[in-house]
């Protein structure tokens, strides 16, 4: 990513995709459910290194299907998403969040 | 005033943002973002001065404030010499340790942004505290910073810090207008200049981060005896060569803000 290149529209593509276009030309994609999987938080990052509890009781918000309810810029430097099971924490830098780019051009590299 | 939940703050009225920062404590962070302040309302404009330090806070006997005020009903900010302030030392006693993590701070420092009737100001200076914690932290993510001007000394200790404090605007996208060396020089009575703290180490640090070097302050003892009884040197000696230095950092911070302009905002999106 060249160093100055910011965000100059997010769009939703669909139910399940987010779209950023950038200002160097580069327009990224993300399903959402990634980028909750990626969710650069404390919290998330201790729980991905944990090894999965098969006996893990399930909280009422996690049965109903995750969604993003908000997505806001902070600062000059990052987006926080909100999700529908309330989880807000995670602050998604625009460095971070190129290298989470799913488009094509950025798998193959 | 109430301090409550964090929001991203417009403050419609303000034309520019400047924060005052350093990595290092005790270069004079406080002494050039109220002078600086004043000098930029001699310079004709109107500004603002909001006191970040919310562990020390050093605006209130900088700019002559002794007594405390009762948040509930106090009219804030307050007005001296022409410049609207607000800091935590206007609320607690100045002998009151505030023993605070940082959430809290967030609070406050967002209060102070929000729920403080700035009006309407060409320049809202922030005096910020040494670091790059939780107070830049609630800055840059929540407030319309237009730059930050980075306050160093000549030695390499100093200059450690700095960087790290530039770096950190770097990181968070917030322009960096320059830096700034204080305590410089000092010129004694017999007209011979004394480089006490080093030299050039300001324009050093401008250098390799490619950014413009604002200017170096001398040493002055009035500098210390203004701040201490209230009445900046900017303002109790304005034809001194200090306050002169000052008048001139003034004009260089006003045109590199104008030069580059303040970042415009990430677009967002309604879902």
């Amino acid at each position: 990513m060249q160093p100055t290149a910011r965000p100059i529209a997010l769009r939703k593509e669909g139910d399940d995709r987010l779209r950023i276009d950038w200002s160097d030309g580069h327009n990224s994609i993300y399903a959402w459910k990634n980028l909750r999987a990626a969710c650069p938080c404390a919290g998330c990052r201790e729980e991905r290194e944990k090894p999965p509890d098969p006996f893990r009781i399930l909280k009422p918000a996690e049965l109903a299907p995750l969604k993003p309810v908000g997505i806001a810029p902070v600062g000059h430097y990052a987006y926080k998403i909100t999700w529908s099971d309330g989880h807000d924490t995670g602050l998604f830098t625009l460095e971070h969040l190129r290298q989470l780019c799913e488009c094509d051009l950025c798998k193959k590299s | 005033m109430q301090p409550g939940a964090s929001q991203k703050i417009t403050l419609p009225g303000v034309k520019h943002v400047v924060a005052v920062a350093s990595g290092k404590g005790g270069v004079g962070k406080s002494t050039v973002a109220t002078n600086l302040a004043l000098a930029l309302h001699m310079l004709g404009r109107r500004v603002g001065l909001l006191d970040a330090d919310i562990y020390g806070p050093s605006i209130p006997i900088m700019m002559g404030v002794h007594e405390t005020f009762d948040p509930n009903t106090a009219q804030f900010p307050l007005d001296r010499y022409g410049i609207k302030l607000m800091s935590m030392g206007f609320i607690i006693k100045p002998e009151q340790a505030m023993i605070w993590r940082g959430p809290m701070v967030h609070k406050y420092l967002s209060a102070f942004l929000t729920q403080i009737p700035w009006g309407e100001l060409d320049y809202l200076v922030i005096d910020l505290p040494p670091g790059t914690g939780d107070a830049q932290l609630t800055l840059t993510q929540t407030a319309p910073l237009s730059g930050a001007v980075i306050v160093t000394t000549p030695q390499d200790v100093s200059l450690i810090d700095a960087r790290k404090g530039l770096e950190m605007f770097r990181q968070v996208n917030v322009p960096v207008l320059g830096i700034i060396e204080n305590m410089s020089f000092f010129v004694a009575t017999d007209g011979k200049r004394y480089e006490i703290f080093g030299n050039g180490g300001g324009k050093k640090l401008a250098q390799e981060a490619g950014v413009a070097f604002l200017g170096a302050i001398p040493i002055d003892p009035r500098v210390a005896e203004c701040g201490d009884h209230g009445d900046p040197i900017v303002h109790k000696y304005p034809d001194c060569d200090i306050a002169k230095a000052y008048l001139n950092l003034a004009t260089i911070v006003s045109a590199e803000i104008a030069k580059g302009g303040a970042p415009s905002e990430l677009p967002g999106l309604q879902l």
